[in-house]
C-alpha cells in the first residue's frame, strides 16, 4: 500500500471516529436534557459493556449475529444493491432452522448440519427472489427487500400462533430444541458465550479474502455500473440473484446461530432490531472488513451498554436510539462533506494566498 | 487595450500533492476567443474548473470584468455570467433535455414548473443556432454529438457572457465543427467571450483571437494569434520539443477474411432502426476505417460486433464460425477489443484504481485469477508497464481513474484494449480528446497492431484520421453501408457519401429492379 493511500486510509478512519464522537456528544446532551450526568451515563454504559468477565462475554454474544450479518449486508452494498431485508432474511434462517430441529425425523447428529444448510440455503433464496424481481423486472430492491421483511415477519408470527406453537403452552412460541442440539457454552454454564464465535470468526476470515476473489471483484464491478460491467463481460443479471443470494446466505447464518446458540425456540422478536442495526454497522464500517469488525464491536457495546445504562441509571434507552439514528444521518453527511473539503489537502504543500489582483 | 473579462492571477491549485495548476496566469478578452492548449494533464481543466467554482485554488486570485471575484461555486460562477461546458457531459441522463435545464435554475412559475415555456425557448434557440435539439428527448436517447449540442444550447441558455467549452469539438465532425464555428463567431460578435479548450491545432489557427499554452501545470505563454503563428510553433510551445509524424509503413497485405458481418440489422435504445442491412468483412492485418456523421448507426454497429446490443437480423462470423448474438464475455474470450466510444459509463470504473480498470476483463483470467484470488503482484506488473508503454501520467496507479486527465483515462482504455494481442480491434473514436502528441502515439499503435495481424476496425468522426490509417474506408449513413473505397480515395467523394449522397439512386436502382422483377 502507497503512502499516499495509507494516509486516505488514516482519514478514513479519523472521519468515521469523529463521527461516532460527535454522536456520542449530542447523546450527552440529551441526556443533559433529561436532567441526568452525561458522565455518569457513559461510565455506566462503559461499565455495562466492558464491567466484568460476564459483560464482555455478553458484548461478544451481541456481536456474533452482528458482525456476520452486516458482512452479509456489505457484499450486497457492495454492488450497490441495497439489501435492507436482513431482518427478513435472519428469520426465515432461523424459522428454518428450528423447523428442522423440532420436525425432521432424522437423528439428532444430522439434523444439525442439516439446518445450517437449510438456514443459509432459505436466507440465501430468500434475499435472491429479491434479486430475481430486479434482474427480471427491474424492481427496486430496496422495497422488494422491505416487503420481504413483512412477509417473514407474518409469516413467523402465524407459525408461533399456528402450526409451530409450543402444544404445551398458551404463549406465542415455539418448543425448545433439544439440549443435545444446542451449540457448546464456551465459558461454562454460566455465560451465554457459544462456540457460534469460531463460526463467526471463519466467517470473518473468508471475507478478508473475498475481496480479493475473482468472485468479489466480480459483485465490486456490478456495483461500479451496468453498463461497465457488462462491457467487461459480466452477466449483470446473474451477478445480481448471486450477489443477494451470498448476502441473504450469511445472514440466514447468523438466524440459525442465534437459534442454536441463544433462542432454542421461535418466538416474536427474535431479530430484535438486529437487521437494521446491520445495515448501520455495514455503512459505519465503509463496506470494509475492518471497518465493519470495528463497528460491529462497537455497536454491540453500544446495545450491551445501553441496557444496562437504563438499569444502573435514570437515562432513557432512547438515548441509544438517537446514537444509532444520528449516525445513520452523519454516515450519509459524510461522504458528501468528505467531498467537498478534500481532506487530503492537509498533506499536500500549502502556503498562504498572494495577492496578484488589482 | 480591451478590458478583461477575466483575469487570473497566480492560480494554483494542487492535488493528491502533485501541482495541477501551478502559479498559473490567465487572460481572457472582452469580446473573443481564447484558446486553452496543452498536452494531455496539463492543468487546462482544472484551471477552468477553478474559474467555474468547482475546485477552489490553494492560491490565486480571479476578476471577472475588472472585479475581484470570489468563485465559491458554479452558481455563483453562473451568476457572474460564466457558463461551462465539461469535457464529460454533466447532464441527468434519465431526464429530459428541458428538464435538465430547469434544474439549473427557478421556474419563473413558483412552485409550478415552466416546462412548456422553457422548451419553446430552447427550440427557438436550436432553431437558431440550427442544433436541431428535440427538447423533449431524454438525455440517454441521444447521441454523444447531440448531448455536447444539448450541454452548449443550455449553457447559452442560462445566459452565459464568459462561456467555457472544454474540448467541445472533439465530437464534432468536420461540417458540425464549421457550423459550430459560425455560431461561435456570431456570438463573439454579440460580445461574448469564449473560452475554447482544444487539440485539434487547425481548430486555434481558424478560430481563435488569443491562445495560452500550458505544460505540466504551469503557464507557457499567451500569444495572439496571426498569420505567422504555424502548428508547428504550437505544437512546440506544448510539448517543448518537436513531434515527429512518423508511420511504421503498411508491411503486409491483408490476409484471410477474419470478421464478417452479413446482412446486420439491429434497433437503437430508442428501438428504431439504426442499422439496416450491414455487410463488411475485416481482413487479418487490414485496417478498416468507418468514416460518417456521428449518430448514424457506428455506436450500434460496435456494440452489435461485441455483444453489448443484439441484432435483429443478419449474421456475424469469426474466422468462419458463427459468432451471432452471444453474451459479451463470449467476444472478450475471443480477443476482440472494443475502446467504446463513452469512455466514462462505458469503457472505465471510474472509482475503481487505474490498476483495476487495466484489468477490468483480465480479473478472472489467469495469469491474473490463480486459485480463484486476483494475484496484486501481477496486477502490479500490469500496471508499471501500461504507465511506461503508453506513458500514462498518474501518482502511483491506486487513485480513482476518475482523478485522471481526459487524455490519460483514454490511455488507460487504450492500455488494456491492446494489450491482450487482440485479433479483432473495433476502436470508436479512439483518438478523441488526445493531445496531437498522444493521438499520433495510438494511432501507430494501431497500426502495429494491425502489422501483428489484427483486423483493425476504426471509427472516426474525423475525416483525417481515418485517410492516415485505412486500408480501406467504409462510409456509413443512416445505418447503412454507403460504400467502400480504396485507400488514397478522394475526400470529396467520402464526405459526399458522409451526407447521404447516392444513397437515393441506391434505393431507385433497388426499386427499378423490384420493378423488372414484378
Ligand atoms: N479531481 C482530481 N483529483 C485528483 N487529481 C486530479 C483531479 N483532477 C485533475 N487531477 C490531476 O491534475 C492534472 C491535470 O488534469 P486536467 O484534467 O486539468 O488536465 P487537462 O489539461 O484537462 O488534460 P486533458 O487534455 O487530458 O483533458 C492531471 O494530472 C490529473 O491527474
Ligand atoms: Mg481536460
Amino acid at each position: 500500500m502507497s503512502n499516499r493511500t495509507s494516509i486516505k486510509v488514516a482519514l478514513e478512519i479519523v472521519g468515521t471516529v469523529l463521527m461516532v464522537v460527535g454522536a456520542l456528544l449530542i447523546g450527552a446532551v440529551l441526556v443533559v436534557l433529561s436532567e441526568n450526568n452525561p458522565i455518569e451515563a457513559y461510565q455506566a454504559m462503559i461499565a455495562g459493556a466492558f464491567g466484568s468477565k460476564q459483560k464482555i462475554a455478553e458484548v461478544v454474544v451481541k456481536l456474533i449475529p452482528i458482525l456476520i450479518m452486516s458482512l452479509g449486508v456489505s457484499i450486497a452494498f457492495k454492488a450497490q444493491l441495497w439489501n435492507i431485508g436482513a431482518g427478513g432474511q435472519f428469520l426465515m434462517g432461523s424459522i428454518v432452522s428450528v423447523a428442522i430441529a423440532l420436525y425432521v425425523p432424522v437423528p439428532i447428529w444430522l439434523r444439525i448440519p442439516l439446518s445450517f444448510a437449510a438456514a443459509i440455503v432459505v436466507g440465501a433464496g430468500w434475499a435472491a427472489l429479491a434479486g430475481w424481481l430486479k434482474a427480471r423486472f427491474s424492481a427496486n430492491e430496496v422495497i422488494t427487500t422491505l416487503m420481504l421483511n413483512y412477509i417473514a415477519h407474518y409469516l413467523l408470527l402465524y407459525l408461533i400462533n399456528g402450526p409451530m406453537q409450543d402444544p404445551y403452552s398458551d404463549l406465542s412460541q415455539t418448543d425448545v430444541i433439544p439440549d443435545g442440539m444446542r451449540l457448546t457454552k464456551l465459558l461454562g454454564p454460566t455465560f451465554r458465550l457459544h462456540s457460534g464465535l469460531f463460526i463467526m470468526i471463519a466467517v470473518v476470515v473468508l471475507m478478508i479474502f473475498f475481496w480479493r476473489t475473482t468472485l468479489g471483484y466480480r459483485i465490486d464491478l456490478t456495483g461500479q455500473g451496468e453498463k461497465v460491467a457488462t462491457y467487461s463481460g459480466i452477466n449483470v443479471n446473474r451477478t445480481v440473484i448471486l450477489t443477494m443470494g451470498l448476502s441473504g446466505g450469511l445472514i440466514g447464518l447468523a438466524g440459525w446461530i442465534e437459534i442454536f446458540g441463544i433462542q432454542f425456540r421461535l418466538l416474536d422478536g427474535i431479530a430484535g432490531g438486529l437487521g437494521n442495526t446491520a445495515t448501520i454497522v455495514a455503512l459505519l464500517g465503509s463496506l470494509n472488513v475492518y471497518g465493519v469488525i470495528a463497528a460491529a464491536i462497537f455497536f454491540s457495546a453500544l446495545l450491551c451498554g445501553g441496557a444496562s445504562m437504563k438499569r444502573m441509571t435514570d437515562v432513557p434507552y432512547s438515548v441509544v436510539d438517537v446514537i444509532q439514528g444520528l449516525i445513520i444521518i452523519f454516515v450519509i453527511a459524510k461522504n458528501v462533506v468528505w467531498d467537498r473539503c478534500d481532506p487530503m489537502k492537509l498533506f499536500s504543500k500549502k502556503k498562504g494566498y498572494s495577492q496578484h489582483a488589482e | 487595450m480591451a478590458s478583461l473579462a477575466v483575469k487570473m492571477r497566480g492560480i494554483t491549485k494542487v492535488f493528491n500533492g502533485v501541482n495541477a495548476n501551478d502559479h498559473v496566469d490567465f487572460d481572457l478578452r472582452k469580446g473573443s476567443i481564447h484558446g486553452l492548449l496543452g498536452e494531455n494533464g496539463a492543468g487546462k481543466t482544472t484551471l477552468m474548473n477553478v474559474l467555474y467554482g468547482l475546485y477552489q485554488p490553494e492560491e490565486g486570485t480571479i476578476a471577472i470584468n475588472g472585479r475581484t471575484a470570489e468563485i465559491s461555486s458554479p452558481t455563483k460562477a453562473i451568476a457572474l455570467g460564466i457558463g461551462m461546458v465539461h469535457q464529460h457531459f454533466m447532464l441527468a441522463r434519465p431526464l429530459t433535455v428541458v428538464e435538465n435545464v430547469m434544474l439549473s435554475r427557478k421556474s419563473r412559475r413558483g412552485i409550478f414548473l415552466d416546462t412548456k415555456e422553457t422548451a419553446r425557448e430552447l427550440r427557438e434557440l436550436s432553431d437558431r443556432y440550427r442544433m436541431g435539439i428535440d427538447p423533449y428527448s431524454k438525455i440517454w436517447q441521444l447521441s454523444v454529438g447531440e448531448q455536447q449540442r444539448v450541454e452548449i444550447l443550455s449553457a447559452i441558455y442560462l445566459g452565459a457572457e464568459i462561456l467555457i467549452l472544454d474540448e467541445p469539438t472533439a465530437v464534432l465532425t468536420p461540417q458540425e465543427t464549421e457550423i459550430f464555428f459560425d455560431t461561435l463567431r456570431e456570438m463573439r460578435d454579440d460580445g461574448k467571450s469564449i473560452i475554447l479548450i482544444t487539440h485539434k491545432l487547425e481548430e486555434i489557427l481558424s478560430i481563435v483571437d488569443e491562445v495560452t499554452v500550458l505544460r505540466l501545470g504551469k503557464l507557457i505563454g499567451a500569444k495572439a494569434v496571426d498569420e505567422t503563428i504555424t502548428k508547428d510553433d504550437l505544437t512546440r510551445m506544448m510539448v517543448g520539443r518537436e513531434v515527429l509524424f512518423h508511420f511504421p509503413p503498411l508491411t503486409r497485405d491483408p490476409g484471410d477474411i477474419r470478421f464478417r458481418l452479413d446482412g446486420i440489422s439491429a434497433m437503437n435504445d430508442k428501438g428504431l432502426v439504426a442499422l439496416k442491412d450491414f455487410s463488411l468483412e475485416l481482413r487479418e492485418g487490414e485496417i478498416v476505417g468507418l468514416a460518417g456523421v456521428d449518430g448514424n448507426g457506428q455506436k450500434e454497429l460496435c456494440e452489435v460486433m461485441t455483444g453489448l446490443r443484439p441484432s435483429v437480423a443478419g449474421k456475424m462470423t469469426l474466422d468462419g464460425e458463427d459468432v451471432t448474438n452471444h453474451e459479451p464475455a463470449f467476444y472478450i474470450q475471443k480477443r476482440i477489443s472494443h475502446i467504446p466510444e463513452d469512455r466514462h459509463a462505458t469503457g472505465l470504473a471510474l472509482n475503481w484504481s487505474l490498476k483495476n480498470n487495466l484489468i477490468l476483463k483480465s480479473f478472472a483470467r489467469p495469469p491474473i485469477n490463480r486459485n480463484h484470488l486476483v494475484q496484486t503482484k501481477k496486477v502490479e506488473e500490469n500496471w508499471l508497464q501500461a504507465e511506461k508503454d503508453y506513458q500514462i501520467l498518474a501518482i502511483d496507479g491506486d487513485e480513482q481513474v476518475r482523478c485522471l486527465s481526459g487524455g490519460n483515462q483514454q490511455k488507460v482504455i487504450l492500455a488494456r484494449e491492446l494489450n491482450c494481442e487482440p485479433s479483432v480491434l473495433i476502436a470508436n473514436q479512439p483518438t478523441r480528446g488526445l493531445d496531437v502528441g498522444a493521438a499520433e502515439y495510438v494511432r501507430t499503435r494501431i497500426i502495429n497492431a494491425r502489422n501483428r495481424g489484427c483486423a483493425c476496425f476504426v471509427v472516426s468522426a474525423d475525416l483525417e484520421e481515418i485517410l492516415q490509417l485505412s486500408d480501406r474506408i467504409a462510409v456509413i449513413y443512416g445505418g447503412r453501408l454507403m460504400g467502400i473505397l480504396p485507400r488514397g480515395s478522394d475526400p470529396l467523394e467520402i464526405g459526399a457519401l458522409m451526407m447521404g449522397k447516392g444513397l437515393e439512386e441506391k434505393l431507385e436502382e433497388r426499386e427499378l429492379e423490384q420493378q423488372n422483377i414484378h
